[in-house]
């Protein structure tokens, strides 16, 4: 017992030495180091993070950022927080990175700031849709992607105004589903003093909704919301019609609707949903359809959705913070290239694929570091693997629309 | 050197040992690592030793991890008496699994224990009070006299005294009465019954240890900067990952499970750049562990150790006897 006693005491000590083994990478002098943290393993999630990098490397072709050359180290996080919190301290510790950008997932983005605020470093948020994310008052974080607060207001201000005040709400408990159900009510609340017809939520992995159909069609309401990912609405979206919920009641899903399994699964009953977005792959833009030709090509995606070209757009702002800031790279210097950085970042204004403008300006509040403001009400024309899709309407907001009064 | 100069050496190098570390990074990963051990020996007590195959170890590390946090953020308790308030409940949570296996065995059990871990994880995700799918923040870090232990080198001060005193606990039980019943349970609990053994109480005691392990290892973790939990930590991967942690170290070997977790947790901390193929690398270690090592590192490590013994004992005893030929 004693002799495996020592064995374990070797292991334990070889372990110990292999850890501290682990060198930091090398702080190459000009360099910017980037630090990618996404959901990469789901439908898209490899393709989200590859075009990422993909395109900030891409600035190293054209000889770099003010010369230096740029470094991304991507990691996948698996929408869990403890494995984001642990991307970012290797981020921040190990690879001394400059900036990081992340994550796809509201729950892993929420920890992330906080450690990213704590340690000084900026963070541009590319896809996480959680009110909660700005309003931390955290000065290192930018968000890129619209808020929720946005997004229930461009969903609930039509169905208000255009179909009908009777909602029943069927939604997932994963983060995105309640958020959606929670903001849509508070909004219809608040705005209209309308209250939910019916309300259930079900489990993130449920794979049949027909039974709490069963009883919002005795309700006959005027529109369901339905919330969760992408793949658990595009069930809730086709059980609908096989409980014989009439196409008159309109579906209205969370933003996730926009990602490729809801037309795809629901096939033809994605038809007449509506769903609120960031961006429209049948944007007549130059710029937009140069980057749907781009992602079809590189990735084989016919219809990029808005987390590609919010994943775009953050890049491209990435960038134009540094060329901004004046960087001296070297290793003493890495604090204050950060905060550089940061300060860079308050004063842009971006135009790219997003349906408005995205600016930041410096103080730490939501109405300066969700530069987002503008979403578009998108609704399906047809499903399945070649659906279609057209914009219902562009809605702006102001700075403090949705905040706590 | 007898064993109490053992410990304070141990715990010497113990203490010495993040200054060796060359950024805070690896702070991180020790503190990782040692909340890893504490799991690892808590699922080690009642698998390795006991013999009862559950799957729910990681629900009462969420059960340790959410009570100490609800003590600290709604009724404002110390992180000191927060900690092994969590673990109370984690224990209770403990003796209430414990309740299947009285009746359940093998696979019937690990599925009993798979449905209360999938309804722990379930009901945290569907309840507001516990911050619901979108988690749990701004829990606070541990202060001792109003020094707030909030980096990972601070707090690694915290756990790895915890995780010393579960090393040695755990030791200390093994080798009792108490360890010798969790090892006569599992090699045959009809035997053992009619031993004097009373089976329920020491399945039950099994499943109370180990949830005391899960408890502090949850509570840790809660605490760790920057204090978030978040129902997605607590999802069957994890419990694979434990699961390997005593599969590699050795089945029913503490020293085994101790190495297993910090391999495990270097490994994976390793692999993190080949997300693509990193489950399948996991998967392909616990199938190859199996197959070619059943009994882990620890078990391989004991079996040379014999047969080096068995050999110095043949040589030992053809020498004696060649001596006694030539006198």
């Amino acid at each position: 017992m004693k002799t495996i006693k020592n064995y374990a005491i070797q292991t334990l000590i070889g372990s110990a030495l292999a850890l501290f083994s682990l060198q930091p990478a090398l702080a190459q002098e000009r360099v910017i180091r980037v630090g990618v943290t996404m959901r990469l393993l789901n439908e898209s999630g490899i393709a989200y993070g590859t075009m990422t990098r993909d395109e900030l490397l891409a600035a190293n072709a054209k000889g770099g950022v003010n010369g230096a050359k740029i470094e991304v180290i991507l990691l996948d996080d698996e929408c869990k927080p403890d494995k984001g919190v642990a991307n970012v301290n290797r981020f921040i510790h190990q690879n001394k990175v400059h900036l990081i950008l992340g994550s796809t997932c509201s729950s892993v983005t929420l920890p992330i700031v906080d450690v990213a605020t704590k340690e000084q470093v900026p963070q541009v948020v590319p896809q996480s849709t959680n009110s909660s994310i700005t309003q931390k008052g955290s000065d290192w974080v930018f968000r890129v992607a619209i808020s929720e607060r946005f997004y229930a207001a461009v969903h609930a201000k039509y169905v208000a105004e255009n179909v009908g005040k009777k909602i029943a709400y069927l939604y997932t408990n994963d983060g995105a589903g309640i958020a959606f159900a929670n903001q849509f009510k508070s909004y219809m609340k608040t705005t209209y003093n309308i209250d939910p017809l019916f309300e259930a939520q079900m489990q993130e992995t449920d794979l049949d909704f027909r039974s709490q159909l069963l009883r919002i069609k005795s309700m006959n309401p005027d529109a369901i919301a339905l919330g969760g990912q992408s793949d658990a609405m595009a069930r809730q979206v086709q059980q609908s019609y096989e409980v014989g919920i009439p196409k008159r009641t309109v579906r209205v899903a969370a933003s996730a609707a926009v990602n490729i399994p809801f037309p795809t699964l629901a096939g033809d009953a994605a038809e007449g949903a509506i769903f609120a977005a960031a961006f429209n792959c049948r944007d007549e833009r130059p710029l937009a359809r140069e980057f749907v030709a781009m992602v079809n090509q590189k990735f084989k995606v016919s219809c990029p959705d808005h987390d590609f070209s919010q994943a775009w757009d953050s890049v491209q702002i990435v960038k134009q913070a540094l060329t901004k800031a004046n960087l001296k790279l070297t290793d003493a210097s890495l604090a204050d290239d950060r905060r550089a950085i940061r300060d860079a970042l308050t004063s842009i204004r971006y135009e790219g694929l997003a349906a408005g403008p995205i600016e930041f300006c410096p103080a730490p509040t939501p109405q300066c570091r969700d530069g987002n403001r503008t979403g578009i009400l998108v609704q399906y024309t047809k499903g399945g693997k070649d659906f279609e899709s057209k914009v219902l309407s562009r809605v702006g907001f102001d700075k403090d629309f949705g905040l706590p009064k | 050197m007898s064993l109490v100069l053992q410990w304070l050496t141990a715990l010497a190098v113990m203490a010495v040992l993040p200054w060796f570390a060359v950024n805070n990074y690896q702070h991180f990963l020790l503190d990782l690592i040692l909340i890893n051990v504490l799991l690892a020996i808590g699922l080690n007590v009642v698998k390795g030793f006991a013999g009862q195959v559950t799957v729910g170890h990681v629900a009462l590390m969420a059960v340790g991890a959410y009570a100490s946090a609800i003590f600290s953020l709604k009724f404002g308790l110390p992180f000191w008496l927060a900690l092994p308030a969590g673990v109370l409940v984690a224990i209770v949570a403990g003796l209430l699994v414990a309740v299947p296996s009285f009746r359940l065995e093998g696979a019937y059990l690990a599925l009993a224990t798979l449905g209360l871990a999938e309804s722990v994880r379930i009901f945290i995700s569907a309840t507001d009070y516990l911050g619901a799918a979108i988690g749990l923040s701004d829990i606070p870090a541990p202060s001792f006299f109003g020094f707030v232990l909030d980096t990972h080198l601070r707090y690694y001060y915290v756990v790895m005294p915890l995780a010393m005193l579960g090393i040695y606990f755990s030791q200390q039980m093994l080798s009792s009465s108490v360890g010798r019943a969790f090892m006569a349970i599992r090699e045959d609990p009809l035997a053992a019954e009619a031993s004097g053994v009373n089976v329920r109480f020491y399945k039950s005691l099994a499943f109370g240890i180990s949830a005391l392990y899960a408890g502090f290892a949850g509570g840790l973790m809660a605490h760790m900067t920057p204090g978030f939990i978040h129902p997605n930590n607590y999802t069957l991967v994890e419990m694979v990952s434990v699961l390997l942690m005593i599969i590699l170290g050795g089945i029913g070997n503490i020293w085994g499970g101790i190495v297993g977790a910090i391999v495990v947790t270097i490994i994976y901390d390793l692999t993190r750049d080949y997300y693509q193929i990193q489950m399948i690398l996991f998967g392909s270690i616990i199938v190859l562990t199996v197959m070619f090592m059943p009994s882990g590192i620890g078990g391989v490590i004991g079996h040379r150790i014999k047969n080096r013994r068995f050999i110095a004992l043949r040589k030992m005893t053809t020498q004696l006897k060649s001596d006694r030929n030539d006198s």
